[in-house]
């Protein structure tokens, strides 16, 4: 069975419907990621499952219980380590705290384990500690989000765009580590991205987003080889008989 | 009718182009003939606008050599230009032939070297690759004109020019020789060939239907003698001009009666469109009135109870005013008076969300359609006209008309065409409006066309007062093994009626029995999954789900009950994939080719039968 399935979810914004029926899995020990435009309603599906929004209808099911409309503190607990958007570590909290506060749902004994586990795989934070995370650069943030997921112990991380603003060398770092969380540790992780050929590359399985639906979904080998995500999502695009094509071929998704 | 020495004269006027320039020359800059939505706006185009725009492009292309009788091709979509082109090419003696806009470039290379296109007009950047990836195969081909140049500045290239850039040239001419224009229009003659169109084949390549101008000036006498059609009026234009439907009503009755043509933004706006514009007479294929009645249904469904009870109370009065209609017969004024205030209250409002309340007739035709919609736009209180035709007789030749219809028949015969049956039950046809043959083809022409009577390939049946019912196309009937005749199109029309199911194709000559592969309604049945917790991901998975063959199955089963058992469904199967129309398994009109899909789906097809 699945670790987590999500099933004809829609979630609203106000009078805005984000996600019109969205159905998704994730297995134990698997990347999933997501792709899509930008308002595609990625990000959304990340915080419906973590417990940020509460879907209008369908059902999120973790670990074979139902986890719909449980607050965000109560999912956390279960084992879902969510890593938002543009980082949101507390910048007046050393890195050190930061990391701290991740593990807040847990006894304080084990500590230090966990510490060492994430300086283990960011040492540019160990050497850090004792700084405020506000002063860290884009990429070092970004590790420390993805740490303080870590604390929790978590066995599926959901990860909102880790590449976001990064340098090319340092987005592949995180895509590095992220592909050995799941090999070291058999973490679960669905995963939200704009830069598709890195998400294709490190996950096994992708769904394809486009205006709160699922348009299109396979292994990721697979993916990289249709020809809309190539010329959508890889940029590999036909150039035409002219060697400059404007116009767009419609999507058919197959 | 009007008859000049045995040609159809309309105004005096025996060819289109001498027609043209009586309408731009009467009502000049007082009367609008067309309107185009330009992101969001409808703008308009007088008549002097329109005969300008005309006159240029066709001295334009005078100056580029266009000799009487050279082919021009248009791939475009249903856009201004298009009618501009059109009548340029027209009255300065050339032949256009619409390509479709969906066209892949493999067929736009058979149309142009099928055509021996010289002149070539393309819509915009897209139009005009295809044509280009394609260029060293087309030797006839000289000069291509780009309607729409967005992403396109900086072009070079010695054989493309903007469609302004023909204007100019044919200002330029028009100004050194002022009566080229009116010679060229006073040389036109009845039986000069004046459009090509491309007709699908039951066997190889499409072929190239001749209409001359002494075709179309009958075919507008024709729909003009069946039906009311005012200068006052409004029509909507969405249909594209490559096919002869929208060719006729939107560029020739146009002309014909001077009624307005306002051509829609794009085919994905339709809907909002014919809300905007409220047509007064409106023509459409099948496809398009199951639409707007699936989506009535799917609306009701989310209706409040009161609702739908005013809705069903409503459409049932409906329903009993539209039998008196129909039959002719005063309606009772109860019965009347019933009917009044519930339309005021509910069926106004239909027809107004649908854009056809101000319509005085609907008009269908192109394919077949089941005779319980037609019913239903009656009830609505909208009469609903069924006509029948084909490209090779230029358009219409039976026709259900204001006071003598019978809802299932598709009428009798218009006026001055003759219909009749031959010994295999086959439909034949014979009017001034057949057309002269096939280019470039004797040997199919020669097997359509005997002795004047063009041989439709449709079966039907006409009644004792002369209605033609139409059984199927010849080559569509089912024999099954047990030896049965069938035809697929009565049970197809039914199941169509389902909002579930787009299209689907019965299956099962020479088989022991009936199958069908069944396209079903993407927004209707991903809503049926939403509101039933069917969880799916794509199109292909929702086709797949348990439920939705059980929705599908439901809705088969329904209509097997009206048929003979030999006649009903045993095995169906799901077309898996969203089709697109650029896919071959659609026709431009987004119903499914049979043959197509019988070949492409055969292992489908096989499994159905393998099961048993």
């Amino acid at each position: 069975m699945a670790l987590l399935t999500v099933r004809n979810v829609e979630t609203y914004y106000g009078p805005i419907m984000a996600i019109r029926g969205v159905s998704l899995e994730v297995n134990d020990g698997g990347i999933v990621a997501v792709l899509g435009a930008n308002g595609a309603g990625k990000t959304t599906v990340l915080k419906t499952v973590c417990g940020a929004m509460d879907p209008r209808k369908g059902t999120v099911d973790f670990h074979g219980r139902e986890i719909t409309g449980l607050d965000p503190d109560r999912v956390a607990k279960l084992g879902i380590g969510h890593v938002p958007e543009g980082r949101e570590v507390f910048p007046f909290l050393t890195v050190e705290e930061n990391l701290v506060v991740g593990a807040f749902s847990r006894k304080r004994a084990d500590f230090s384990d966990d510490l060492e586990m994430v300086y283990g795989y960011f040492p540019v934070l160990a050497g850090r500690r004792r700084q405020p995370a506000g002063f860290l650069s884009g990429g070092e943030q970004q590790m420390l989000a993805i740490g303080r997921a870590l604390m929790l112990r978590p066995k599926l991380m959901l990860l909102d765009e880790p590449s976001l603003g990064l340098a090319p060398t340092l987005a592949q770092e995180i895509a590095t580590i992220v592909a050995r969380l799941r090999s070291e540790r058999q973490m679960a992780i669905l995963l939200v991205e704009q830069n598709a050929r890195m998400a294709l590359d490190i996950s096994d399985y992708g769904y394809v987003m486009e205006t709160g639906r699922i348009v299109m979904e396979d292994t990721c080998e697979r993916l990289k080889n249709a020809t809309d995500i190539q010329e959508f999502y890889l940029g590999m695009k036909d150039r035409g008989v002219r060697g400059r094509r404007r116009w767009k071929q419609r999507k058919t998704w197959r | 009718m009007e008859m000049n020495e045995n040609h159809t004269a309309i105004d005096g006027c025996v060819t289109i182009p001498e027609l043209f320039r009586k309408r731009v020359d009467d009502l000049g800059a007082s009367k609008v003939a067309l309107r185009e939505k330009d992101l969001g706006i409808w703008n308009e185009y007088t008549w002097q606008d329109y005969g300008e725009h005309a006159r240029l492009a066709g001295t334009g292309l005078l100056a580029l050599g266009l000799a009487r009788g050279d082919i021009c091709s248009i791939a475009a979509e249903a856009v201004k230009e298009w009618l501009f082109a059109d009548l340029g090419v027209i009255c300065a003696g050339g032949v256009t032939n619409g390509v479709y806009p969906t066209d892949s470039s493999t067929q736009v290379e058979y149309l142009i070297n099928d055509s021996g296109t010289r002149f070539y007009f393309a819509e915009d950047e897209e139009q005009l690759d295809k044509v280009l990836a394609v260029r060293e195969r087309t030797p006839t081909l000289e000069k291509i004109i780009i309607f729409d140049m967005e992403g396109l500045r900086g072009l070079d290239d010695p054989m493309c020019m903007s469609f302004d850039e023909l204007l100019d040239i044919g200002r330029a001419y028009d100004a050194a020789h002022p009566a080229a224009w009116d010679r060229e229009i006073d040389r036109a003659r009845p039986d000069d060939l004046m459009i090509l169109t491309y007709t699908s084949g039951t066997t190889g390549p499409p072929k190239g239907a001749m209409i001359s101008q002494g075709n179309v000036m009958f075919m507008m006498a024709t729909m003009t003698d069946s039906y009311t059609v005012f200068n006052s009026d409004e029509q909507l234009g969405f249909l594209p001009l490559a096919h002869v439907a929208g060719r006729m009503f939107y560029t020739f009755l146009g002309i014909t009666v001077s009624s307005v043509v306002n051509l829609v933004e794009s085919p994905e706006t339709l809907v909002q469109d014919l809300q905007e514009v409220s047509p007064t007479v409106h023509f459409a294929v099948p496809r398009v009135w199951e639409k707007q009645f699936s989506a009535v249904r799917i609306m009701l469904k989310e209706a409040t109870a009161l609702g739908r009870f005013a809705y069903n109370l409503a459409l049932a009065a409906g329903e009993r005013r539209a039998r008196y209609l129909k039959a002719n017969q005063p309606v009772p004024l109860p019965l009347g008076l019933a009917f009044f205030c519930l339309d005021r209250l509910v069926l106004k409002n239909v027809r107004r969300m649908l854009g056809i309340d101000s319509c005085r007739w609907l008009s269908t035709a192109a394919a077949p359609i089941a005779p319980d919609l037609i019913d239903w736009y009656w009830a609505l209180g909208k009469p609903m006209y069924e006509v029948y035709g084909q490209t090779e007789c230029s358009g219409i030749a039976t026709a259900n008309l204001p006071g003598d219809c019978r809802i299932g028949s598709v009428g009798k015969a218009t006026p001055g065409t003759e219909v009749t049956l031959s010994a295999d039950n086959e439909i034949l046809i014979r009017s001034p409006g057949v057309i002269q043959g096939y280019w470039n083809k004797p040997e199919q022409t020669a097997d359509t066309f005997v002795q004047g009577w063009l041989h439709t390939g449709d079966v039907g049946r006409i009644d004792d007062d002369g209605f033609v019912y139409l059984i199927d196309r010849m080559k569509d009937i089912i024999i099954t093994a047990g030896g049965k005749n069938i035809t697929p199109s009565e049970i197809e029309n039914q199941l169509k009626f389902s909002p579930y199911i787009t299209d689907a194709v019965v299956v099962g000559d020479r088989r022991p029995y009936l199958t069908c592969l069944v396209m079903i309604d993407d927004e209707n049945v991903t809503r049926f999954a939403q509101d039933n917790d069917v969880p799916f991901t794509t199109y292909t998975s929702l086709c797949h789900t348990a439920e939705v063959q059980d929705l599908i199955n439901g809705e088969i089963e329904a209509v097997n009950t009206r048929f003979a058992r030999v006649e009903t469904i045993k095995q169906f199967r799901l077309i898996d994939q969203l089709l697109d129309p650029e896919d071959d398994e659609l026709t431009p009109t987004q119903k499914l080719k049979r043959k197509v899909v019988n070949e492409k789906y055969s292992d489908l097809i096989d499994s159905m039968y393998r099961a048993a």
